[in-house]
Protein backbone atom coordinates (compact mmCIF):
# COMPACT_ATOMS: atom_id res chain seq x y z
CA UNK A 1 0.00 0.00 0.00
CA UNK A 2 1.38 3.70 -0.96
CA UNK A 3 1.83 5.92 1.49
CA UNK A 4 0.14 9.22 1.40
CA UNK A 5 2.37 11.96 0.90
CA UNK A 6 1.88 15.51 2.07
CA UNK A 7 -0.39 17.61 -0.06
CA UNK A 8 2.13 20.54 0.75
CA UNK A 9 3.91 20.83 -3.09
CA UNK A 10 6.58 23.25 -3.97
CA UNK A 11 3.44 24.39 -6.27
CA UNK A 12 1.01 24.61 -3.22
CA UNK A 13 3.79 26.55 -1.03
CA UNK A 14 4.69 28.63 -3.73
CA UNK A 15 1.37 30.91 -3.48
CA UNK A 16 1.85 31.40 0.04
CA UNK A 17 2.20 35.18 -0.03
CA UNK A 18 0.47 35.77 -3.35
CA UNK A 19 -2.24 38.95 -4.01
CA UNK A 20 -4.97 39.06 -5.64
CA UNK A 21 -5.33 42.79 -7.61
CA UNK A 22 -6.81 45.34 -5.24
CA UNK A 23 -10.36 46.01 -6.38
CA UNK A 24 -13.24 48.69 -5.50
CA UNK A 25 -15.83 46.01 -3.06
CA UNK A 26 -18.15 48.84 -2.72
CA UNK A 27 -20.94 50.38 -5.42
CA UNK A 28 -19.74 53.25 -7.79
CA UNK A 29 -21.56 55.46 -5.17
CA UNK A 30 -20.21 54.16 -2.21
CA UNK A 31 -21.32 53.30 1.06
CA UNK A 32 -25.08 54.42 1.03
CA UNK A 33 -28.19 54.36 3.78
CA UNK A 34 -30.43 51.86 1.87
CA UNK A 35 -28.12 48.97 1.59
CA UNK A 36 -27.07 49.82 5.12
CA UNK A 37 -30.59 50.05 6.40
CA UNK A 38 -30.97 46.67 4.87
CA UNK A 39 -27.85 45.67 6.43
CA UNK A 40 -28.37 46.23 10.06
CA UNK A 41 -32.06 45.13 10.11
CA UNK A 42 -30.40 41.51 8.97
CA UNK A 43 -28.43 41.48 11.99
CA UNK A 44 -31.21 42.98 13.97
CA UNK A 45 -28.88 45.66 15.44
CA UNK A 46 -31.03 48.73 16.01
CA UNK A 47 -27.80 51.30 16.82
CA UNK A 48 -28.92 54.84 16.00
CA UNK A 49 -25.39 55.25 14.89
CA UNK A 50 -26.12 53.81 11.88
CA UNK A 51 -29.45 55.94 10.96
CA UNK A 52 -29.28 58.64 13.22
CA UNK A 53 -27.78 61.80 11.98
CA UNK A 54 -27.64 63.78 14.64
CA UNK A 55 -27.15 61.68 17.62
CA UNK A 56 -24.20 60.51 15.24
CA UNK A 57 -22.27 63.69 14.72
CA UNK A 58 -22.00 63.06 18.72
CA UNK A 59 -20.37 60.29 19.09
CA UNK A 60 -16.53 59.64 18.60
CA UNK A 61 -17.01 58.76 14.59
CA UNK A 62 -18.70 62.16 13.83
CA UNK A 63 -21.33 60.66 11.95
CA UNK A 64 -22.68 57.67 10.30
CA UNK A 65 -20.81 54.65 10.32
CA UNK A 66 -22.06 50.91 9.45
CA UNK A 67 -21.08 47.79 11.36
CA UNK A 68 -17.72 46.49 12.00
CA UNK A 69 -17.30 44.06 9.17
CA UNK A 70 -19.97 45.46 6.74
CA UNK A 71 -17.88 46.81 3.87
CA UNK A 72 -17.24 42.73 3.71
CA UNK A 73 -20.58 42.29 2.53
CA UNK A 74 -20.90 44.38 0.05
CA UNK A 75 -18.83 43.26 -2.53
CA UNK A 76 -21.20 40.46 -3.70
CA UNK A 77 -23.83 42.41 -5.08
CA UNK A 78 -25.39 42.05 -8.60
CA UNK A 79 -24.30 45.81 -10.46
CA UNK A 80 -27.19 47.10 -11.85
CA UNK A 81 -26.86 46.81 -16.09
CA UNK A 82 -25.79 43.15 -16.17
CA UNK A 83 -26.83 40.26 -17.22
CA UNK A 84 -28.86 38.62 -14.32
CA UNK A 85 -27.09 35.97 -13.05
CA UNK A 86 -29.30 33.86 -11.36
CA UNK A 87 -30.91 33.37 -15.01
CA UNK A 88 -27.85 32.74 -16.23
CA UNK A 89 -26.71 29.74 -13.72
CA UNK A 90 -30.20 28.08 -13.84
CA UNK A 91 -30.31 28.23 -17.29
CA UNK A 92 -26.96 26.47 -17.58
CA UNK A 93 -28.07 24.13 -14.94
CA UNK A 94 -31.39 23.77 -13.65
CA UNK A 95 -30.12 22.45 -10.67
CA UNK A 96 -28.12 24.76 -9.41
CA UNK A 97 -27.48 24.94 -6.22
CA UNK A 98 -27.59 28.86 -6.20
CA UNK A 99 -23.62 29.48 -5.87
CA UNK A 100 -22.52 27.84 -8.75
CA UNK A 101 -22.90 29.47 -11.96
CA UNK A 102 -24.44 32.57 -10.19
CA UNK A 103 -20.87 34.18 -8.93
CA UNK A 104 -18.99 33.46 -11.95
CA UNK A 105 -18.39 36.51 -14.52
CA UNK A 106 -20.20 38.74 -11.83
CA UNK A 107 -18.77 41.14 -8.98
CA UNK A 108 -17.17 38.33 -7.06
CA UNK A 109 -15.27 37.34 -9.91
CA UNK A 110 -12.92 40.68 -9.65
CA UNK A 111 -9.94 40.25 -7.65
CA UNK A 112 -10.24 36.77 -6.86
CA UNK A 113 -7.12 34.83 -6.08
CA UNK A 114 -5.95 32.03 -8.64
CA UNK A 115 -7.29 28.26 -8.03
CA UNK A 116 -4.77 25.95 -5.65
CA UNK A 117 -2.78 23.82 -7.93
CA UNK A 118 -3.92 20.51 -5.61
CA UNK A 119 -6.56 17.64 -6.72
CA UNK A 120 -7.92 18.35 -3.11
CA UNK A 121 -11.06 19.84 -4.25
CA UNK A 122 -13.62 19.04 -0.64
CA UNK A 123 -14.08 22.32 1.03
CA UNK A 124 -14.92 22.99 4.83
CA UNK A 125 -14.76 26.15 6.94
CA UNK A 126 -12.49 25.83 9.29
CA UNK A 127 -12.89 29.31 11.24
CA UNK A 128 -12.35 32.50 10.94
CA UNK A 129 -10.44 35.66 12.65
CA UNK A 130 -11.24 39.23 11.98
CA UNK A 131 -9.47 42.68 13.21
CA UNK A 132 -11.80 45.89 12.68
CA UNK A 133 -9.55 49.01 12.96
CA UNK A 134 -12.17 51.55 11.23
CA UNK A 135 -16.09 51.91 10.75
CA UNK A 136 -16.51 53.31 6.89
CA UNK A 137 -18.70 56.51 6.51
CA UNK A 138 -21.11 57.12 4.53
CA UNK A 139 -20.02 58.13 0.91
CA UNK A 140 -16.67 55.83 1.43
CA UNK A 141 -15.36 54.01 -1.56
CA UNK A 142 -14.22 50.40 -0.08
CA UNK A 143 -11.19 48.85 -1.61
CA UNK A 144 -10.22 44.72 -0.94
CA UNK A 145 -7.20 42.83 -1.61
CA UNK A 146 -7.23 39.33 -1.04
CA UNK A 147 -4.26 37.07 -0.44
CA UNK A 148 -3.34 33.61 0.40
CA UNK A 149 -1.76 34.03 4.60
CA UNK A 150 -1.09 30.21 4.99
CA UNK A 151 -0.93 27.20 3.75
CA UNK A 152 -0.49 23.78 5.83
CA UNK A 153 -0.33 20.00 4.64
CA UNK A 154 -1.37 17.50 7.26
CA UNK A 155 -1.84 13.43 6.70
CA UNK A 156 -4.14 12.04 9.21
CA UNK A 157 -3.66 8.94 11.09
CA UNK A 158 -6.49 7.25 8.61
CA UNK A 159 -4.02 8.58 5.52
CA UNK A 160 -6.70 10.97 3.94
CA UNK A 161 -4.55 14.32 2.34
CA UNK A 162 -5.58 17.93 3.18
CA UNK A 163 -4.49 21.08 3.22
CA UNK A 164 -5.74 24.10 5.53
CA UNK A 165 -5.53 27.45 3.07
CA UNK A 166 -6.40 30.83 4.95
CA UNK A 167 -7.11 33.69 2.35
CA UNK A 168 -6.39 37.03 4.51
CA UNK A 169 -8.70 40.10 3.11
CA UNK A 170 -7.61 43.68 3.54
CA UNK A 171 -10.44 46.26 3.41
CA UNK A 172 -9.19 50.11 2.94
CA UNK A 173 -10.96 53.38 1.92
CA UNK A 174 -10.42 55.61 -0.61
CA UNK A 175 -7.97 57.11 1.56
CA UNK A 176 -6.17 53.61 2.47
CA UNK A 177 -7.28 53.48 5.94
CA UNK A 178 -7.03 49.85 6.57
CA UNK A 179 -10.97 49.13 8.06
CA UNK A 180 -10.64 45.91 9.05
CA UNK A 181 -8.99 42.31 8.41
CA UNK A 182 -10.68 39.26 7.05
CA UNK A 183 -8.96 35.84 7.25
CA UNK A 184 -10.86 32.79 6.82
CA UNK A 185 -9.26 29.16 6.98
CA UNK A 186 -10.79 26.49 4.93
CA UNK A 187 -9.98 22.61 4.86
CA UNK A 188 -9.18 21.02 1.47
CA UNK A 189 -9.46 17.09 1.10
CA UNK B 1 -33.22 41.92 21.79
CA UNK B 2 -31.26 45.27 22.75
CA UNK B 3 -33.28 48.34 21.64
CA UNK B 4 -31.70 51.65 20.11
CA UNK B 5 -32.07 53.71 22.78
CA UNK B 6 -30.13 51.35 25.24
CA UNK B 7 -27.14 51.41 22.72
CA UNK B 8 -27.86 54.96 22.47
CA UNK B 9 -27.60 55.96 26.20
CA UNK B 10 -25.70 52.51 27.22
CA UNK B 11 -23.63 53.49 29.85
CA UNK B 12 -19.37 53.15 29.13
CA UNK B 13 -17.32 49.87 30.90
CA UNK B 14 -14.45 50.71 32.27
CA UNK B 15 -11.47 48.23 31.93
CA UNK B 16 -11.03 49.07 36.16
CA UNK B 17 -14.60 47.60 36.65
CA UNK B 18 -14.13 43.76 34.63
CA UNK B 19 -12.73 40.76 36.72
CA UNK B 20 -11.50 37.44 35.07
CA UNK B 21 -14.10 35.04 34.98
CA UNK B 22 -16.66 38.05 34.68
CA UNK B 23 -19.60 36.89 32.06
CA UNK B 24 -20.36 39.57 29.71
CA UNK B 25 -24.67 40.51 29.31
CA UNK B 26 -25.46 37.94 26.84
CA UNK B 27 -27.64 39.21 23.32
CA UNK B 28 -30.62 36.36 22.45
CA UNK B 29 -31.50 36.45 18.78
CA UNK B 30 -34.56 34.40 18.05
CA UNK B 31 -36.37 32.22 17.73
CA UNK B 32 -35.33 32.13 14.23
CA UNK B 33 -37.44 31.70 11.73
CA UNK B 34 -37.21 30.81 7.79
CA UNK B 35 -37.86 34.13 7.19
CA UNK B 36 -34.91 35.63 9.04
CA UNK B 37 -32.47 33.56 7.40
CA UNK B 38 -34.30 34.48 4.09
CA UNK B 39 -33.38 38.36 5.15
CA UNK B 40 -29.71 38.03 5.58
CA UNK B 41 -29.41 35.95 2.26
CA UNK B 42 -31.67 38.69 0.29
CA UNK B 43 -29.44 41.39 2.32
CA UNK B 44 -26.31 40.10 0.92
CA UNK B 45 -27.59 38.26 -1.88
CA UNK B 46 -26.34 34.78 -0.94
CA UNK B 47 -28.84 32.94 -3.55
CA UNK B 48 -27.42 29.30 -2.16
CA UNK B 49 -30.66 27.50 -1.90
CA UNK B 50 -29.61 25.51 1.39
CA UNK B 51 -30.39 28.68 3.61
CA UNK B 52 -34.24 29.13 2.06
CA UNK B 53 -34.92 26.59 -0.08
CA UNK B 54 -36.25 23.42 1.92
CA UNK B 55 -36.83 20.77 -0.28
CA UNK B 56 -33.14 21.83 -1.69
CA UNK B 57 -31.68 21.50 1.54
CA UNK B 58 -33.60 18.45 2.60
CA UNK B 59 -33.83 15.98 -0.60
CA UNK B 60 -30.77 17.33 -2.29
CA UNK B 61 -28.38 18.03 0.41
CA UNK B 62 -29.55 16.02 2.84
CA UNK B 63 -29.34 18.65 5.28
CA UNK B 64 -31.91 18.25 8.57
CA UNK B 65 -33.73 21.70 7.27
CA UNK B 66 -32.48 25.21 5.68
CA UNK B 67 -29.57 26.17 7.30
CA UNK B 68 -28.53 29.87 9.58
CA UNK B 69 -25.35 31.12 7.37
CA UNK B 70 -22.07 30.90 8.49
CA UNK B 71 -21.85 35.00 7.05
CA UNK B 72 -24.23 35.82 9.06
CA UNK B 73 -22.97 34.34 12.33
CA UNK B 74 -19.76 35.79 11.28
CA UNK B 75 -21.47 39.37 11.51
CA UNK B 76 -23.08 38.59 15.03
CA UNK B 77 -20.52 38.08 17.35
CA UNK B 78 -18.29 41.23 15.96
CA UNK B 79 -21.93 43.19 16.36
CA UNK B 80 -21.92 41.77 20.06
CA UNK B 81 -18.57 42.80 20.96
CA UNK B 82 -19.63 46.21 19.46
CA UNK B 83 -22.37 46.41 21.86
CA UNK B 84 -20.50 45.54 24.97
CA UNK B 85 -17.43 48.19 24.28
CA UNK B 86 -19.91 50.93 23.45
CA UNK B 87 -19.59 54.41 23.33
CA UNK B 88 -15.90 54.69 23.49
CA UNK B 89 -14.28 51.36 23.77
CA UNK B 90 -13.22 48.99 20.77
CA UNK B 91 -13.69 45.46 19.62
CA UNK B 92 -10.32 45.12 18.30
CA UNK B 93 -10.30 40.78 17.22
CA UNK B 94 -12.41 37.99 17.30
CA UNK B 95 -12.07 33.94 15.93
CA UNK B 96 -14.41 31.63 15.95
CA UNK B 97 -15.30 28.02 14.42
CA UNK B 98 -18.28 27.11 13.11
CA UNK B 99 -19.82 24.19 14.69
CA UNK B 100 -23.56 23.27 15.20
CA UNK B 101 -25.45 24.02 12.43
CA UNK B 102 -28.14 26.63 13.24
CA UNK B 103 -31.78 25.89 11.69
CA UNK B 104 -35.34 27.80 11.92
CA UNK B 105 -36.76 26.79 15.68
CA UNK B 106 -33.38 27.60 17.32
CA UNK B 107 -32.78 30.40 19.95
CA UNK B 108 -29.24 31.62 20.29
CA UNK B 109 -27.50 33.11 22.84
CA UNK B 110 -24.21 35.07 22.36
CA UNK B 111 -21.95 35.31 25.34
CA UNK B 112 -18.63 36.48 26.32
CA UNK B 113 -16.68 35.29 29.07
CA UNK B 114 -13.65 37.10 30.60
CA UNK B 115 -10.28 34.81 30.55
CA UNK B 116 -7.83 38.17 31.04
CA UNK B 117 -7.02 41.51 31.52
CA UNK B 118 -3.66 43.36 30.51
CA UNK B 119 -2.78 46.74 29.98
CA UNK B 120 -0.38 47.52 26.93
CA UNK B 121 0.58 51.46 25.72
CA UNK B 122 -2.14 52.41 27.93
CA UNK B 123 -4.81 50.73 26.99
CA UNK B 124 -7.15 48.29 28.70
CA UNK B 125 -7.13 45.34 26.52
CA UNK B 126 -9.94 42.25 27.63
CA UNK B 127 -9.65 38.80 26.58
CA UNK B 128 -12.84 36.13 26.67
CA UNK B 129 -13.97 33.16 25.42
CA UNK B 130 -17.08 34.12 22.83
CA UNK B 131 -19.52 32.02 21.50
CA UNK B 132 -22.77 31.48 19.96
CA UNK B 133 -25.02 28.48 22.14
CA UNK B 134 -28.34 27.08 20.91
CA UNK B 135 -31.25 26.32 23.27
CA UNK B 136 -30.35 22.98 23.65
CA UNK B 137 -26.46 24.37 24.72
CA UNK B 138 -24.93 23.22 21.59
CA UNK B 139 -22.04 25.98 20.77
CA UNK B 140 -22.51 27.13 17.37
CA UNK B 141 -19.50 29.27 17.28
CA UNK B 142 -16.69 29.02 19.69
CA UNK B 143 -13.68 31.37 19.71
CA UNK B 144 -11.52 33.82 21.45
CA UNK B 145 -11.74 37.90 21.29
CA UNK B 146 -10.07 40.74 22.82
CA UNK B 147 -11.85 43.91 23.35
CA UNK B 148 -10.50 47.42 24.47
CA UNK B 149 -11.66 49.17 26.95
CA UNK B 150 -10.98 52.33 28.64
CA UNK B 151 -9.10 52.80 31.79
CA UNK B 152 -9.88 55.43 34.37
CA UNK B 153 -8.07 58.49 34.04
CA UNK B 154 -6.21 56.70 31.56
CA UNK B 155 -5.37 57.89 27.39
CA UNK B 156 -8.33 57.80 25.18
CA UNK B 157 -8.69 54.70 22.98
CA UNK B 158 -7.60 56.21 19.41
CA UNK B 159 -9.78 55.84 16.93
CA UNK B 160 -8.89 54.58 13.69
CA UNK B 161 -7.88 52.23 16.03
CA UNK B 162 -4.15 51.53 16.74
CA UNK B 163 -3.02 48.17 18.07
CA UNK B 164 -1.30 48.96 21.07
CA UNK B 165 2.55 47.96 21.47
CA UNK B 166 3.28 44.94 23.05
CA UNK B 167 -0.46 43.36 22.39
Amino acid sequence: MSETKNPLTPEVKAIIGLAAEKVEASPPWGIEREGLRIFTNAIMDPDPRYWDDEFAKTTKFGGIVTPPIYCSYIGRKTLAGVEDPITRAFRENPNSDGIGGVREGGPDSKGTLPPIPTPLKRILNAGNEIEVYKYPALGDHIYSQASYHDVKGRVTKDGTAMLVVTIQTTYTNQNDDVLCILRQSTIRR
Amino acid sequence: MVTADELRNKTQLYYDDVQVGQEMPPLVIGPMTPTHLFRWSAAIENWHRIHYDQSFAIYHDGLPNILGQGSWKQSILPRYLKDICLPDGWPWKVQFQHRAMIVPGDTITVWAKVTGKREADGLGLIDMDVGMRLQYDAESCPGTATIVLPIRGGRAIPYPFVAPKGA
